[in-house]
């Protein structure tokens, strides 16, 4: 085989093991905590017998052979016959990590590999002969394929099977995953009034077409409780579900028929009664693809193009608009709702959840926890939060940078913690969510939060501040993302560790997203950070103030007014009456310096939601809505932080999008300062 | 053959292309290599709060130029939008990174090639301007041309020094 080859066999199954390894080292960790699922640990012998598979594909033996131990381990585990310990947890991670080594360097030019090659194949074959006591296991995957047969299985959960948390779906999934199948669902309820929600009145009735031999679909209850009713019979030795003659014959699924046995057997004959027609539908067997691998060039590529589309598209609905063609005016509607479609779907095609980013902090922070001896309990929340791809790729480093700040000097040492009164276990959580227009990420530890006097101390001793500087404790701890604010490890509790506070601001920052930082003291430390739901399009209101347009992102506006300008502009307290409730304002034309020599007599109030807090945005009129695409404004712009991009109108007019949440924050200072 | 003989010529005699504009009634030369492109001055967006001399973004065929008042930078009074006034489209190097970026000029006047050995350094010419952002001059038809410095007249504000105000935005 050429080398180019190769090379490129080697990178379709990195792709596609990368994939495996993440899942893995999910389920393991997953495991740790529940040794005894049934599913955790099926799915974990399935991922590893499908990376053991799609090794063949680089021709290496050695990784081959390395996983096809851990297979067999795990084979064990499955069957049932060795116990899920924490030390094949541990063993299993360390050899994903070393299989990975393999896969790039499989003569193992490294010394240091080599050592950890042999002592990692040491702790397996021990692992393996440890089991040595435990029954014969039965040799993995050498049941010969001896053609498919046709089961018939009846499952009937007890009433109270739902109570222990058991999901009788996954076990009829497991089902359709060794074979084709038609599943029935039978629901025998009774009485409508007796309904108790805690109870299961399914039944279900599964035609199974499988290669595997009976006892590997008995295998699949194998952790039911002998309460509920299971039979597996052997309806015929041909696979009846490839005969479309029969399937044809069977009742439709979603009628919830009772399929018994009996019912079966009748169709059965019915078939044999019949001359079996000649012809063979080949096309049966067509497995649908549900899944295609993109390049993410080629989505790049789509997002600009139809970014190029939607600014086209503007352009022909403001032309059709100014040249009042009624025809003209329904074409470019409807082209502009096709393009509305096609933007979601091109962008939701680039999200992804975050959770990709998530599973893989989990793995660090045990692998340091352990490092520093500390124990640490790392809880994620709101992993299904999708993000912008882009962005998830940027955030890894700053956000592990975070965790490990927690960990390092957040969260105490086991005895400090007794010593405070604290559980023993320290908590780090890390949370997405969303909220209005953006997504939020928090990380909060329960660890000694940060000494405000420190910062205070070491940025007096910087010449960051002045003595005379009055700053609030919240101002002192932003100080910790000023450049040259050192992190040496005497003055805070903030890492040491060559990237400082200001590297991670600084990548927040230009993933157009803000950071800020709370900590009590002896309580713990809180990190959050705010970020765009996307970095090329999003939908936007747009209004005028003076003679630029501005885009107000639609996701965090509430609602509109309108009111008499001379009613509020001059009020002292800064706040108007909107649906008879009070609201701070942002006066763009106050904000923006504009003279109001032509300013208009009835203004819109815009109230936009950003993170809990309602603020009014008052503009001279709103033109409509408007899907921006997003364009940076460069670096000579960069201090005016509350625009986030501009975009081109369909006039060919520059529109600037503003960051509400920016210009909230700034206002919200400023009040504060002058209070003080 | 005879472009490589244009190129023999020009090392010889080391000629350099500039091209020259008006500011003010003084005339000034830039490079060509630097110059992307000469645009009308049309709509310009302001952005609100930024730096005086910081004219606005133009949309340069779907993309946002940065414009730059010229005549503000050097401590003159704004241009004013007159049939000559264009923009010069500029590319410049800005932290390792490539950016155009626009300047407001009164006219654009033409290219000229000069030897390299009529340069002069900028130390004796009476400062009628800021010659910080000069580097260098040439004299053309009795005409003193001053050769400006890019790097300095479209420097980013070096406002990145930490001060108590900007922690306080933060």
């Amino acid at each position: 085989m050429k080398e180019e080859d190769l090379i490129q066999l080697r990178n379709i199954f990195m792709d596609e093991a990368s994939e495996l390894f993440v899942k893995i080292e999910k389920n393991l960790l997953a495991a740790e905590q529940s040794p005894d699922d049934p599913t955790l640990i099926a799915a974990l012998f399935r991922s590893i017998h499908t990376l053991k598979g799609s090794s063949g594909m680089i021709g290496s033996k050695k990784v081959t052979d390395f996983i096809h131990n851990l297979e067999s381990i795990f084979d064990k585990i499955r069957s049932g016959m060795a116990p899920l310990t924490p030390e094949i947890i541990d063993c299993t991670l360390q050899c994903m990590d070393h299989v990975k080594v393999l896969i790039v360097d499989p003569e193992l030019k490294k010394d240091k590999d080599q050592t950890n090659d042999q002592a990692l194949t040491d702790r397996i074959n021990q692992i393996l002969s440890g089991s040595a006591k435990w029954a014969t296991a039965q040799p993995a995957q050498t049941q010969s394929a001896v053609g498919r047969h046709t089961y018939y299985v009846y499952f009937k959960p007890h009433a109270h099977f739902l109570k222990d948390g058991s999901n009788p779906l996954l076990l009829i999934e497991e089902l359709t995953e060794i074979g084709d199948t038609l599943v029935y669902a039978h629901i025998d309820m009774g009485q409508m009034s007796d309904y108790d929600p805690t109870l299961c009145y399914t039944s279900w009735q599964v035609v199974l077409s499988t290669d595997e031999p009976m006892s590997n679909v008995q295998e699949v209850f194998i952790f039911t409780q002998d309460e509920d009713i299971k039979e597996v019979k052997l309806l015929s030795n041909e696979d009846l579900l490839a005969n479309p003659r029969f399937v044809q014959r069977m009742p439709k699924p979603e009628l919830g028929a009772d399929l018994t046995q009996e019912k079966i057997h009748d169709i059965i004959k019915g078939l044999e009664q019949e001359v079996e027609p000649v012809e063979t539908d080949s096309a049966t067997k067509v497995d649908a693809i549900s899944n295609i691998r993109v390049a993410s060039t080629k989505l790049d590529e789509l997002m600009n193009q139809v970014s190029e589309l939607i600014t086209s598209q503007a352009a022909l609905s403001l032309y059709a608009k100014n040249h009042f063609d009624p025809n003209l005016e329904v074409i470019a509607d409807n082209m502009e709702k096709i393009a509305r479609q096609l933007r979601d779907t091109a962008f939701d095609m680039t999200l992804l959840e975050i959770d990709h980013l998530f599973t893989r902090f989990h793995r660090s922070v045990r692998d340091i926890a352990t490092q520093l001896d500390k124990s640490v309990h790392f809880v994620t929340e709101g992993g299904d939060t999708e993000l912008d791809k882009t962005i998830i790729d940027n955030l890894a480093d700053p956000l592990m940078h975070l965790i490990r700040n927690s960990l390092d000097h957040g969260i105490e040492t086991k005895s400090i913690r007794a010593q405070r009164g604290k559980p023993e276990k320290g908590t780090i959580l890390l949370k997405a969510y969303y909220s209005g227009a953006k997504v939020y990420v928090q990380i909060k530890d329960d660890g000694k939060g940060i000494d405000v006097e420190k910062i205070k101390q070491k940025a007096l001793k910087n010449e960051i501040i002045k003595e005379s500087d009055q700053l609030t404790d919240k101002e002192l701890l932003n100080l910790i993302f000023v450049p040259g604010f050192s992190m040496a490890k005497d003055v805070t509790d903030l890492s040491g560790r060559g990237v400082g506070m200001d590297v991670v601001k600084k990548n927040v920052l230009d993933l157009r997203g803000d950071i800020s930082v709370e900590s009590v003291l002896g309580e713990g430390t809180t990190i959050t950070i705010g970020l765009p739901l996307t970095l090329s399009v999003i939908d936007g209101l747009q209004v005028k103030v003076h003679d630029t347009d501005y885009i107000i992102p639609l996701g965090s506006v509430e609602k509109c007014f309108e009111l008499k300008r001379s009613s509020f502009v001059n009020d002292f307290n800064q706040v108007v009456s909107l649906d008879e409730q009070q609201y701070p304002y942002i006066d763009l034309r106050g904000e923006f310096q504009i003279s109001e020599d032509n300013a208009p007599v009835t203004n819109s109030i815009i109230l936009v939601k950003d993170h809990e807090r309602e603020v009014g945005f008052c503009v001279d009129e709103i033109v409509g809505e408007y899907q921006a695409v997003l364009k940076p404004v460069g670096k000579y712009y960069r201090d005016q932080e509350f625009v986030s991009g501009a975009t081109i109108l369909g006039d060919g007019k520059i529109a600037l999008v503003l960051d509400t949440n920016n210009l909230i924050s700034k206002k919200h200072n400023n009040l504060k300062l002058a209070a003080s | 053959m005879s472009s490589l003989l244009d190129s023999e010529v020009k090392e010889i005699l080391d000629l350099r292309s500039f091209l020259t504009f008006d500011l003010n009634e003084q005339t000034f030369a830039v490079p060509v290599e630097s110059v992307v492109e000469i645009q009308d001055m049309t709509a310009i967006t302001k952005i609100p709060n930024a730096a005086t001399h910081m004219a606005g973004v133009q949309n340069l065929r779907g993309k946002i130029l940065p414009v730059i008042d010229t005549r503000v930078k050097f401590g003159l009074p704004p241009v004013v939008d007159t049939v000559d006034t264009c923009i010069v489209v500029i590319d410049m190097e800005v932290e390792e990174e490539k950016v155009l970026v626009g300047a407001l000029v009164d006219a654009v006047e033409e290219v000229i090639s000069i030897p390299a050995t009529e340069i002069q350094s900028s130390k004796s010419i009476e400062a009628k301007f800021d010659l910080e952002f000069v580097s260098g001059m040439f004299k053309q038809d009795e005409k003193f041309i001053l050769m400006l410095d890019l790097n300095k007249v479209f420097a980013l504000d070096d406002d990145n020094k930490v001060s108590v105000d900007n922690i306080k935005q933060a």
